[in-house]
């Protein structure tokens, strides 16, 4: 079997270019674990469907477990570790998610993190069943979603009261 | 709940019982913790393992010749090149055949997902070519799926050596069952079979070994539950001496039981590293957890129950039939179901007269294993649905048959037939409770609004008693006689800082914050003053480890003895130093000082600096050293509760709305009652995924359909309902601190209320429990929308 060519791929990761020369099929969730060196960005069930590896590709939340690095050449790639404003202080979100016990194990806390700092960027009231539903592709087997759900109705109220 | 003061350590009791923030948070919000597959090592390669394609069938050869000459391939090792034993029973267990699973499979494999070769290379996409080219000739036996069907005369045999599937029978009675179903008025009997569904942490397995020959020195990373347990199991099998192999418990995504056995795969790794002398790093896949990982909750259960005219239970018969898998793959594995199932089935019910069959058989599935409310899930639905059925027939309201069937306060500590001795709690109290919190009148009359509409609302309660901190003397009352060893150490360093070391390990349970509470309020010291170290072998004192809803009361229980040494040599340090008696002192918020006369006193640095370095009171004994390292094992205590659940079922359709679940619970004195809630809703969210989604689907092949999550459906958080808790709060009376140990109540226990709540909603139907989960078919066929059929398998 010949090894497939490999081929340089360039991303902005939290606002720092990276690059790395790569396989095609290298998937976006290894780039940023094994070539950048983040591992907040954990991978759960590597089909797509839970959630876990959620990152945000220009703005748009996707699964890092299903899209090659390759796929994102040039673009830009936000991680769980962008989240906090300093490694002194967490970001509202974050500590909305521990005022309100929204995890336990803290395997699939990136990905939630990252959805909901995308659901309160364009609805920054949402209603329980509008959060349940954006929610949704995010599974966590710990929690039962109840610290989940009050920490996201939390961190919204956090952020609009901050916000005026 | 514990409000602060409650706690018995004059000038303690701030922590203990309050919403303390975990001291976990942090790192696993900003994704600075590190798992299993966050640890890199200089010259680490990756492993992958070549797992079984046939369910049954004998190794006629395995080829590596194509698979050695792929880009990056190190080594492809089969079970002639890893000279391990298999896993060890710990203890004697009479009647069992306890054919132990390899490390590798050898001659034969007997499930699909089976480990036959580990593959090392460069990198895990190499290594994943390269196990899909190592060719494995099979030749097929004959498969079978049920114990039904492995117990058939001609059944192909999963170990010719037996001579027979069934790894274990036995039966057990207390009182006079034959002559109580002789009296009876109603006898009832129903057979029920239960989902198999598992505990699917969302990080799978993984393990990192790293062999250094000069240094003689392992080291093995694992995602376990049981690092002790495993140090031990490897240094048995691989065999390596066991004062030369250090476990270490990185982040755990999850486990709820399903990391606590050693695994194959996890002795497969440390022997592969022994042999190379690299580090080997594997991180199982999705698709691998679901095929390999234990399974768990099957069961076929018989009940025949015998009352009297008043409606009381005289008698109860009970069959419990496992599917142990392939394998009792390690310790009891076979066994833990139907045997914990049985045992634990008559649960809050006043039961003089009970005989029970325990049968476990292999199949060609995977192993069976431990998923939290181990044995009790099954037992408890089929226990509730069955009593739930008896109740409507007898046109009995399902509360007050439980209350009159259920043991009252005053008879603890109660004896129950099966030979636990319930140590407290008001049981009745509990579903009281639970009664009110849901309104349960109201819930009636809302009810019989809604038919009159055409929607059908239902209501299902299960009330509970959880075995929990599994010490000796719980584990010998289950039937179960393994003896327990749990530490810890709680010492002050020379600035007055705490450091707790347990034997306990953590999956998200909150271990570092729930212990430092404890040991926070008994040295009346802040709580950011403690830290708690666990899930290194070279770093903590020996235990078994986290399982069992041992943690809070064994955890918590050597801590606060461990502590309760070390307040007393602080003591002793400060009256010498202030020449006054310990009596006279007291301690609050980290200074230790004469009782009435706070200006005389120290505080926890300056007593620090006196223990370590003042020649004049230190004494040469070591008796002033700040440090203390404590067993416990604690004496049986019973958690218990009740859950209720209210849905919502549209007959057509199908389909099934949690409306919400309502759960009390009494667990003894609370540490943190908002990691206590957490528990609770994530037990219930599983119970959620067991009574109305998952199940393990297999074809008659052997092989697994449900490999997928988009066929092994988990609960999302459109699925679970709102969950509200309540606490109730019986001190555990002989364990230290009170404490009783929580979190698999709401599995044990809130599937049979969905269950029941599903077939209340549809009585006007005359339906009954059929199958589980209750699928939207499974509903359609129990409300007569859809033709009855057979079942899956």
């Amino acid at each position: 079997m010949t090894p497939p060519e490999e081929r340089i791929v360039r991303i902005e990761v939290n606002g720092r270019p990276t690059s790395a020369l790569v396989e095609p099929r290298t998937l976006l969730c290894d780039y940023i674990r094994n070539h950048v060196g983040l591992t907040g960005t954990n991978v759960g069930c590597e089909h797509g469907v839970c959630g876990a590896c959620t990152v945000r590709i220009d703005g748009d939340i996707a699964r890092s477990c299903i899209t090659f690095a390759a796929q994102v050449d040039g673009g830009k790639v936000e991680t769980v570790e962008s989240i906090a404003p300093s490694t002194d202080e967490l970001h509202p979100i974050q500590r909305a998610f521990e005022a309100e016990h929204g995890l336990q194990c803290g395997f699939c806390t990136p990905g939630f993190l990252i959805t909901t700092q995308a659901l309160l960027e364009r609805n920054p009231d949402p209603s329980e069943t509008e959060i349940r539903e954006f929610l949704s592709g995010n599974i966590c087997r710990c929690t039962g979603y109840v610290g989940i759900v009050n920490a996201v109705k939390r961190a919204a109220r956090d952020l609009r009261d901050r916000g005026t | 709940m514990t409000e602060s003061g409650g706690f018995p350590y004059p000038g303690g009791g701030r922590f203990v019982g309050a919403r303390v923030k975990r001291a976990e948070d942090p790192r696993l919000l900003t994704g600075e913790a590190r798992y299993a597959a966050d640890i890199q090592l200089p010259g680490m390669l990756a492993v992958a393992f070549v797992r079984a394609t046939e369910a049954h069938a004998r190794i006629e050869s395995i080829d590596v010749t194509e698979a050695l000459s792929l880009p990056g391939a190190v080594a492809v090792l089969t079970a002639a090149d890893l000279d391990v034993a298999p896993v060890p029973l710990p203890f004697e267990f009479d009647g069992l055949a306890a054919p132990p699973q390899p490390a590798l499979a050898r001659n034969k494999v007997r499930f699909l997902g089976e480990p036959v070769a580990v593959v090392v290379a460069e990198n895990r996409y190499q290594a994943e070519d390269i196990a899909d080219r190592v060719r494995v000739r099979y030749d097929r036996l004959g498969v079978v799926v049920s114990p039904e069907a492995a117990r058939a005369a001609d059944a192909p045999l999963l170990f010719e050596d037996l001579g027979t599937n069934v790894l274990f029978e036995r039966t057990e009675s207390a009182g006079d069952v034959e002559g109580a179903f002789a009296e009876a008025a109603h006898v009832f009997r129903k057979t029920f079979h239960t989902n198999r569904f598992v505990a699917c942490p969302m990080e799978g397995r993984g393990v990192v070994a790293h062999y250094e020959p000069r240094a003689d020195h392992l080291k093995v990373w694992s995602s376990t539950q049981t690092p002790f347990l495993l140090r031990t199991t490897l240094a048995a099998v691989l065999p390596y001496p066991e004062h030369r192999l250090q476990v270490i418990v990185p982040e755990v995504g999850g486990g709820f039981g399903a990391k606590m056995s050693t695994y194959p795969e996890e002795v497969a790794v440390a022997a592969a590293s022994l042999k190379l002398g690299r580090p080997l790093s594997w991180i199982e896949d999705r698709r691998e957890n679901l095929l390999a990982a234990n399974h768990a909750k099957e069961q076929q259960i018989t009940l025949e129950l015998a009352l009297d005219t008043e409606g009381q239970i005289l008698a109860l018969r009970a069959e419990h039939v496992g599917d142990a898998g392939a394998y009792n793959f390690n310790s009891t594995s076979c066994l833990i179901e139907p045997f914990i199932g049985a045992r634990n089935l008559p649960g809050v019910l006043r039961l003089r007269n009970y005989e029970w069959t325990v049968v476990s058989v292999a199949t060609n599935r995977s192993p069976v294993g431990a998923f939290r409310a181990v044995g009790s899930t099954p037992g408890s639905t089929t226990r509730d649905a069955f009593l739930d059925e008896i109740a409507r027939q007898l046109g009995i309201d399902v509360v007050k048959f439980f209350r009159k069937n259920m043991i009252r306060a005053d008879e603890m500590p109660y004896h129950q037939a099966t030979g636990q001795v319930y140590d407290s709690g008001d049981y009745i109290g509990s579903l009281d409770q639970a009664v009110e919190l849901v309104d349960y009148a109201g819930f009636r009359r809302r009810q019989e609004e809604a038919r009159s509409e055409g929607r059908y609302l239902g209501i299902g309660f299960s009330p509970f008693v959880e075995a929990t901190g599994w010490g000796s003397e719980i584990a010998k009352s289950q039937g179960l006689p393994f003896s327990s060893h749990d530490n810890a150490s709680v010492s002050v360093d020379p600035s007055g800082m705490v450091t707790v070391a347990t034997s306990m390990a953590s999956q998200g349970q909150g271990h570092e914050t729930s212990f430092a509470q404890v040991a926070a309020d008994v040295l009346g010291v802040d709580v950011a003053t403690v830290r708690v170290t666990q899930g290194d072998t070279d770093v903590s004192p020996y235990g078994m480890g986290t399982f069992a809803s041992r943690s809070a009361i064994i955890g918590g229980g050597s801590v606060l003895l461990a502590a309760e040494e070390v307040r007393k040599k602080v003591l002793a340090i400060a009256a010498k130093t202030l020449e006054a008696s310990a009596e006279d002192l007291e301690i609050a918020d980290g200074r230790v000082a004469v009782k009435g006369a706070p200006q005389r006193g120290l505080s926890y640095p300056e007593v620090a600096a006196i223990a370590h370095w003042d020649l004049g009171v230190r004494s040469d004994d070591d008796g002033h050293r700040l440090a203390a390292t404590r067993f416990y094992d604690p004496p049986a205590t019973f958690s218990n509760g009740c859950f209720v659940a209210l849905v919502e079922v549209d007959p057509e359709l199908g389909t099934v709305k949690l409306e919400k679940i309502v759960g009390v619970e009494d667990c003894g004195r609370v540490i943190n009652p908002m990691i206590v809630e957490g528990q609770s809703h994530g037990a219930v969210a599983q119970a959620v995924g067991g009574a109305l989604l998952e199940h393990m689907v297999y074809d008659e092949n052997g092989g697994l359909i449900t490999s997928t999550f988009m066929d092994y459906l988990l609960p999302t958080a459109l699925d679970v309902p709102p969950i509200e808790i309540a606490h109730m709060e019986t001190l555990a009376p002989h364990t230290a601190g009170g404490f009783k140990g929580m979190g698999e109540g709401g599995l044990m226990s809130a599937p049979g209320a969905i269950v029941c709540a599903v077939v209340d909603a549809l009585s006007p139907f005359g339906a009954v429990l059929e199958e589980l989960p209750l699928g939207p078919e499974q509903v359609a066929r129990m409300a007569g929308s859809l033709a009855t059929e057979g079942g899956h398998s």
